[in-house]
């Protein structure tokens, strides 16, 4: 904020939630003794493990958590994946899959989106026998599209067990649509699932990054083998699990806050005449006319911080956090003002 | 695949022996020709007994040579009190004394000579590695390929195959001023080579009959950017504003998840798609037949975090403007000229492009003669027919930052600033020949 000379910063750049987490965990947050500083976190998350595991009915050893979604996505390719191998994801996705997966010197296969959607198609002819994971970011990240259950269920027919698949949903809370697939009823009947979730979303808890793998024993037992004990920090394992206890009228908040936020930019972009993609999820893409890092530079400087997403592969279009009326507001006028200037 | 060759030697030059018959194996392990693997040798041998001369007598000299399959390449890396390589400036002429012997400088300025180019990288305290390359020979690209008839519809993606690499290269070095090609255009098997060695990434646009219809490349440059040329479009005008847009759409898919901050060029083709870059500022471009303008483009991959730069008294206000317009958020920090230098003698690398008209410095080392030394490039490159000189200045070191003034002071202009091209931003020098 300083070298942008600002004194306020709208953060409308990584769908954080503007309500912040549930009341029940911000009880937690606000009466965490200092002195437990001193003392180490539960190394497997013991307790958070337990509580998910009544939240969703399953066992607490099919539940293995991390320090946010990356830690867990990285834990799955060390445990699948060896050289030689590949991993199947969208091109124009939640990044993260594609760079671990790089690094880890494991090939990402990328399948073109179509219509702003996967395409199971695409994904399944990405395929090969050296795949050994496919990742779904459903609902998408960033276009907000979503496979509905019928299509998610005749494309885990098709990968028949080949490959492990990740269903990463990270914005299922969002959603509030009787066709969207629930993860954790599918692996159920298909036992080469495994689902991410996260705390970082709908809990607001993204300052203090737990996410979390479910999936079969069998499964989890394998990443288990793969992944750092002690990775998550106590304060943070205490308030997910307040969270969760506590979580159905701050879902339905929060919902009503996205919503209203994303009638008020979808209106916004269409009075400007700019192209929108919206979904599920707090957030909205828009096709801007000047470079989407010009733009960010130039809304910082009015205090509003956007996603730029060339890095998402999609050049000049901007992702925007559906949040609080004002910061909509802000926005809306900054941009504005910005692109009357151009 | 690289062959990487190591060796720890005292500063001795009895171990030349030794460095010379690696470098001679490496060349010839690359097919150069006689007159490349002769020079690699001597460059090779002349620094390295230049350095045994200057190197700290209680610490060694570690010799990495490279072969990659357009050239050969050999590091040193060293430690010295007070180096003064002076000798390597391409200003520098070879004197003799009373006696009419060449004066101890002329091993320096051979090796400096008889390497394609070099530069020397100060890695804090007494710590220095000297780095040196000799190319390959390649053939000069035969006739233009020959006119064919295009069909739709138009794809683009990575491309490694290096016939395919040298066709659209030819095309575009055929089609396009020399300006906007890289050197290696004139050679095509060498840029297929620079290719294969990782120098070059690029992307190919093809007709529906798998027809080179347009060319994108880049290059590293530092370690936060990536230079590219083009777009090179051979397909009918009507269809180039098609082929130059999903060529960009190509090049930016295949490095949006690069680790790199920005995209920049220099020398962008006038058939750059609008709205895909912003304009940092322009160059002029001298030749024979009069001068014009060049626009410089750029664009960020992510989002801008901010940096910090120095900048002499005499930059700052100029760097202050450029940061406003473009809405970059920089902490400027003053870079004071130094009040003396031990070291009498400063050193530039010169890079060379005759296509282009074009000589590029770069300051190595400061020194007393500062002044006289860019006079010097100055005169000795303009009588070798340049008429394009700039001068890069990476604005991270402070002690380059400093020589802002001094470098104005000689007739270079400060013409713009490439974003997190070099360590830091990198400020654009220009001689104005009229200045």
């Amino acid at each position: 904020m300083r070298q942008y000379g600002v004194d306020r910063l709208y953060r409308l750049n990584n769908n954080e939630n503007a309500l912040g987490p549930p009341p029940a965990a911000r009880e937690v947050l606000a009466a965490f003794p200092p002195e437990r500083g001193a003392v180490y976190p539960s190394g497997d998350c013991f307790t958070l493990r337990q509580a998910l595991g009544e939240k969703f009915s399953k066992d607490h050893e099919r539940f293995l958590v991390g320090n946010g979604s990356c830690e867990v996505i990285t834990s799955v390719i060390k445990a699948f994946c060896q050289p030689g191998d590949n991993i199947v994801t969208a091109d124009k996705t939640f990044a993260v899959y594609e760079w671990v997966a790089a690094f880890s010197g494991i090939e990402p296969r990328l399948a073109p989106l179509r219509d702003y959607a996967l395409d199971p198609e695409a994904m399944l002819a990405a395929m090969n026998d050296k795949t050994k994971i496919i990742f779904l970011c459903n609902p998408n990240n960033p276009t907000g599209t979503w496979w509905s259950k019928a299509t998610l269920e005749r494309f885990l027919r098709a990968v028949d067990g080949r490959a492990v698949v990740v269903l990463d949903e990270a914005y299922i809370e969002f959603v509030d649509s009787p066709d969207f697939p629930d993860g954790m009823e599918v692996m159920e009947r298909h036992p080469n699932v495994l689902v991410f979730r996260t705390f970082s979303k709908m809990y607001g808890l993204a300052a203090l990054r737990v996410g979390y793998v479910c999936g079969g024993f069998e499964a989890v037992d394998f990443v288990k083998r793969t992944h750092l004990v002690y990775s998550v920090n106590s304060l943070g394992q205490l308030a997910a699990k307040a969270a969760l206890e506590d979580d159905g009228e701050h879902i339905a908040a929060t919902r009503r806050m996205v919503a209203q936020a994303g009638e008020f930019l979808r209106s916004t972009f269409d009075s400007l005449g700019l192209e929108h993609v919206s979904g599920a999820g707090n957030f909205i893409m828009a096709r801007v006319p000047v470079p989407d890092t010009l733009l960010y530079r130039l809304l910082i400087r009015q205090g509003v911080m956007i996603r730029t997403m060339t890095g998402f592969r999609f050049p000049n279009w901007i992702r925007v956090t559906l949040a609080l009326e004002p910061a909509m507001e802000a926005f809306a006028k900054a941009l504005r003002q910005t692109l009357d200037k151009r | 695949m690289d062959t990487v060759l190591s060796l720890a030697t005292p500063p001795d030059s009895a171990f030349a022996r030794i460095l010379t018959t690696a470098a001679e194996a490496l060349a010839q392990s690359r097919g150069l020709g006689p007159r490349e693997s002769m020079r690699f040798q001597l460059a090779v041998e002349e620094f390295f007994t230049h350095l045994c001369q200057v190197t700290d007598a209680d610490s060694g000299i570690r010799a990495e040579f490279t072969a990659k399959s357009h050239q050969v390449c050999v590091s040193f890396r060293f430690q010295a009190s007070d180096l003064c390589l002076g000798a390597l400036n391409a200003s520098c002429a070879c004197t003799l004394d009373g006696d009419g012997e060449a004066s101890e400088d002329l091993g320096l300025i051979l090796a400096g000579r008889v390497a394609d180019r070099f530069r020397l990288i100060h890695e804090g305290g007494d710590s220095f590695m000297l780095y040196a390359e000799v190319d390959k020979a390649y053939p000069a690209a035969k006739a233009a390929p020959s006119a064919i008839t295009f069909k739709h519809p138009y794809h683009a993606a990575p491309e490694q195959d290096p016939d395919r690499l040298m066709h659209a290269a030819a095309w575009a070095a055929a089609r396009y001023p020399a300006w906007h090609c890289p050197a290696s255009f004139q050679t095509p098997s060498k840029f297929a080579d620079m290719v294969k060695a990782g120098q070059f990434s690029c992307v190919l646009a093809q007709d529906a009959a798998s027809h080179p219809a347009g060319l994108l490349c880049w290059a590293r440059s530092g370690e936060k950017g990536l230079s590219f040329s083009g777009p090179f479009v051979f397909a009918p005008q009507s269809d180039v504003p098609e082929v130059a847009r999903i060529l960009t759409d190509a090049f930016l898919a295949s490095v949006a998840r690069e680790k790199v901050e920005i995209v920049f060029s220099e020398r962008a083709t006038l058939d750059t798609p609008a709205g895909y870059f912003e304009a940092l500022g322009s160059l002029t471009r001298y030749a024979p037949e009069g001068e014009s303008d060049q626009p410089v483009l750029y664009r960020h991959l992510r989002e801008d975090l901010g940096e910090t730069v120095w900048a002499d008294p005499a930059l700052e206000e100029f760097l202050r403007a450029v940061y406003d317009r473009l809405a970059m958020c920089r902490d400027v920090l003053p870079a004071h000229p130094p009040g003396s230098l031990e070291r009498k003698r400063s050193l530039f690398s010169t890079t060379m492009d005759k296509e282009k008209s074009l000589a590029v410095l770069r300051p190595l080392l400061d020194g007393q003669d500062m002044a006289a030394n860019l006079a010097g490039h100055v005169r000795v490159l303009t009588e070798k027919g340049f008429l394009n000189l700039m001068l890069y200045m990476d604005l991270s070191h402070s002690w380059e930052a400093a020589l802002a003034g001094r470098i104005m002071a000689a007739g270079f202009k400060p013409r713009l600033v490439l974003p997190f091209a070099g360590r830091s931003d990198v400020a654009v020098f220009q001689y104005a020949p009229n200045c």
